[in-house]
């Protein structure tokens, strides 16, 4: 035993020592608490104001009918905010299907075929997709990423023109597509970084039990590999959609601004987080108050897409298989907690 | 040993990473004023003072209050609307506005103690700009025109509608998109007023404000948005405001004005639009489809608000000299930078007007001399 390693201080217990020691004990456990506390009364502070501020719009329109109604008119100033819920809830799952696959599979390459070398330089590099500022995603897809893509977007949409999502409107630089695409590119790293986390913690004799027994690669990943993973890949997923939801700046650039339901892939859009910083700079009034309560629209609908991610995280991890799944899913559990919605 | 920390540092970095993005994308929304309605004016070092509002105006102020007037000027961008309320809650010495002041905005004002004055200080336009390879600037539209091609109605560059005005164009068969602005914008505002006010089609379907339901298009966000949507798109048609029209040289229609005549968007027919326009006492005047031989239709105005006795409503009195210093120079010596940025100056009549306006401020009684 090395003195070196042991505490320095009063090595007395603690019931010998006087009283004024066991002071920097309950200043710790009061001032953490006081700290816990102060962040739950902010939350709680931030979402009275926002419904005060929403309260003459709800007032007006109810609840319910302002969240479920289907007329964003600013000139009669009537305020319906079905069609900017679910152009947020078409982007945003647009962006899932987009990015989900492609981030699982950096994932897959770099936990299982990618040579160990490059590891490091491959994963710095999908990280620094996450540096890229939100404006900058924006001005990139409007000015170089959606022209090059039209003719392609034309030529789908002339092809697929009896398909009800896929044709059947007029193809637009600014659309749903592109607006998917790019939310897709920058969800990339948060769903790719906690797929690794995941796989990595799969257990080495699982993989060579599998391929112990003739398996090809693809089958080991198949069957060791990904539905260990699972409940951690959903728990990601679910942190990527939190963050598309509420993403701003990109979305208000590329969506354009058709609040109206009945959306076709290459035609505008538009969104909650969209409508309010298109028009919070000269609102009064009403209208004020109507970007407000769709502010509070997106927060509950954020707060739902967490809670469902915790479910589904949580069930997952504790489900019938008898291996033991604990790490995974508690570590999809942990960072879903600990981001929030990732906004 | 090695090589764990070589993956502690791209974890780390990862954290980082990831914290900064969620960081940005929370905070990357538009920028707003900040109005905290507080009741200490909004004073800072003499000779130099705060304003807020309209965005059109944004360039010229900057220039302006950058020293060549003798006062330092932190002029925010957010809106007319933002800056008038930001001059209600004394949270800047000035407000600008494009549109008039309405009366619910100038009680609010002059329950600070004195009440408002609103002085006209330059003119703009807005163009209507497109992209038609092979065919120049100067294409003849009417207002009845660009309101059809706006609601869907004119589909194409050689409709009849528009062979009709330009007879000897030959016009090809391109589809016409249209471009708007996705933002609420004074620039919407002038535009939809001037076509509400020509055509009642598009007041019953589309109305006017600075915020419309447009029928089709395509949306985009601020006036660079459009311009670029316009030089993106072939066959695209989209409202630009005239300076930024002017500094990158976009080909532009020639619209027709109340009195029958084909006029570009020039600053002699910006000025010339103000001409004979009735101005009321308080001098909050709105250009819209104004007559005159040489007059450009779509023409908008901008106007900077001030209580009249700057000090009786919270503004220290070097404040109060800053600010009528700043005007002074903007009506004065300004007006003849302007075509520079081109902007368009007032015609005489108006300016006299601002002037004496400017002259009538006062600091709790007296009159303030910025000299």
């Amino acid at each position: 035993m090395e003195a070196a390693s042991l505490p320095t201080g009063d090595r007395r217990s603690l019931l010998q020592r006087s009283p004024v020691a066991r002071l920097p004990d309950r200043i710790l456990k009061y001032g953490l608490t006081t700290l816990a506390a102060l962040i739950l009364i902010l939350i709680v502070y931030f979402f009275i104001r926002l419904t005060g501020q929403a309260g003459p719009a709800f007032s007006k329109f109810g609840v319910f009918g302002f969240a479920f109604g289907n007329n964003w008119n600013v000139n009669i100033d009537h305020y319906g905010a079905l069609p900017l819920v679910v152009g947020t809830l078409v982007t945003s799952i647009l962006a899932l299907i987009i990015g989900v696959p492609v981030a699982v599979a950096t994932a897959l390459y770099v936990t299982e075929l990618c040579p160990r070398r490059i590891r490091t330089p491959v994963t710095i590099l999908i990280e620094l997709l996450a540096a890229v500022p939100s404006v900058v995603y924006g001005l990139w897809g409007l000015f170089f990423l959606a022209p090059k893509l039209q003719p392609a977007e034309k030529w789908v949409a002339a092809k697929l023109s009896f398909v009800p999502f896929f044709g059947g409107g007029s193809v637009t630089i600014p659309n749903d597509f592109i607006t998917g695409l790019v939310l897709a590119i920058m969800i990339l790293p948060i769903v790719s970084a906690i797929s690794r986390e995941v796989m990595a913690t799969v257990p080495a004799d699982q993989k060579e039990a599998a391929l112990g027994l003739g398996a090809t690669r693809w089958e080991m990943i198949r069957l060791a590999v990904i539905p260990y993973c699972r409940s951690g890949i959903v728990g990601g997923a679910m942190l990527g959609l939190g963050r598309a939801i509420g993403e701003t700046i990109a979305v208000t650039i590329l969506i354009g601004d058709e609040p109206v339901l009945g959306h076709h892939l290459f035609g505008q859009g538009y969104t909650l987080a969209a409508v309010v910083a298109n028009e919070f700079g000269e609102a009064t009034g009403l209208h004020r108050s109507a970007l407000f309560a769709a502010g509070l629209v997106l927060f509950v609908l954020t707060l739902i897409v967490n809670g469902v991610a915790r479910y589904f995280v949580t069930r997952a991890g504790r489900g019938t298989r008898v291996l033991p799944t604990g790490n995974a899913g508690g570590a999809a559990a942990t960072a879903v907690a600990a981001s929030g919605a990732g906004v | 040993m090695k090589s764990r920390n070589m993956v502690a540092l791209p974890a780390a970095a990862l954290l980082a990473m990831g914290l900064a993005a969620c960081g940005n994308s929370g905070s990357s929304s538009s920028t707003s004023a900040s109005t905290s309605g507080s009741t200490t004016p909004a004073t800072t070092a003499s000779g130099s003072i705060t304003g807020a509002g309209s965005t059109f105006a944004a360039p010229v102020y900057m220039q302006w209050g950058s020293g060549s007037s003798g006062v330092t000027v932190n002029y925010q961008a957010v809106g007319s609307g933002a800056g008038i309320t930001a001059l209600e809650t004394k949270t800047a010495d000035f407000g600008a506005s494009d549109p008039p002041l309405k009366p619910a905005d100038e009680a609010a004002i002059a329950k600070n103690g004195s009440p408002a004055v609103q002085v006209p200080m330059f003119l703009g336009a807005i163009t209507v700009s497109y992209n038609l390879p092979g065919v120049k600037t100067g294409l003849k539209l009417d207002g009845k025109t660009i309101a059809d091609i706006y609601l869907g109605t004119v589909k194409t560059w050689n409709a009849p509608e528009i062979k009709a005005l330009n007879p000897g164009v030959t016009l090809p068969s391109t589809a016409i998109t249209t471009i708007h602005r996705s933002d609420s914008s004074g620039t919407t505002a002038g535009f939809t007023g001037f076509l509400a006010a020509v055509d009642p089609a598009f007041m019953t379907k589309v109305g006017s404000g600075k915020d419309v339901n447009w029928p089709g298009g395509t949306g985009a966000k601020g006036n660079a948005g459009v311009a670029g949507a316009v030089q993106q798109t072939v066959g695209s048609v989209g409202y630009v405001e005239q300076a930024y029209a002017l500094q990158h040289n976009f080909t532009y229609a020639s619209v027709k004005n109340k009195s029958g005549a084909f006029v570009a968007p020039s600053l002699a027919s910006t000025t010339a639009a103000a001409t004979g326009v009735t101005i009321p006492a308080n001098l909050g005047f709105a250009i819209t489809n104004p007559t005159g031989p040489g007059a450009y239709p779509i023409t908008s105005q901008t106007f900077i608000v001030v209580n009249q006795d700057l000090c009786k409503a919270g503004e220290s009195a070097s404040t109060a000299t800053g600010v009528v210093k700043f005007l002074e120079y903007g009506l004065g010596a300004g007006q003849s930078i302007l075509s520079a940025a081109d902007y368009a100056g007032l015609p005489a009549a108006i300016l006299s007007k601002a002037k004496a306006a400017v002259a009538s401020l006062q600091c709790n009684g007296s009159a303030i001399s910025a000299s």
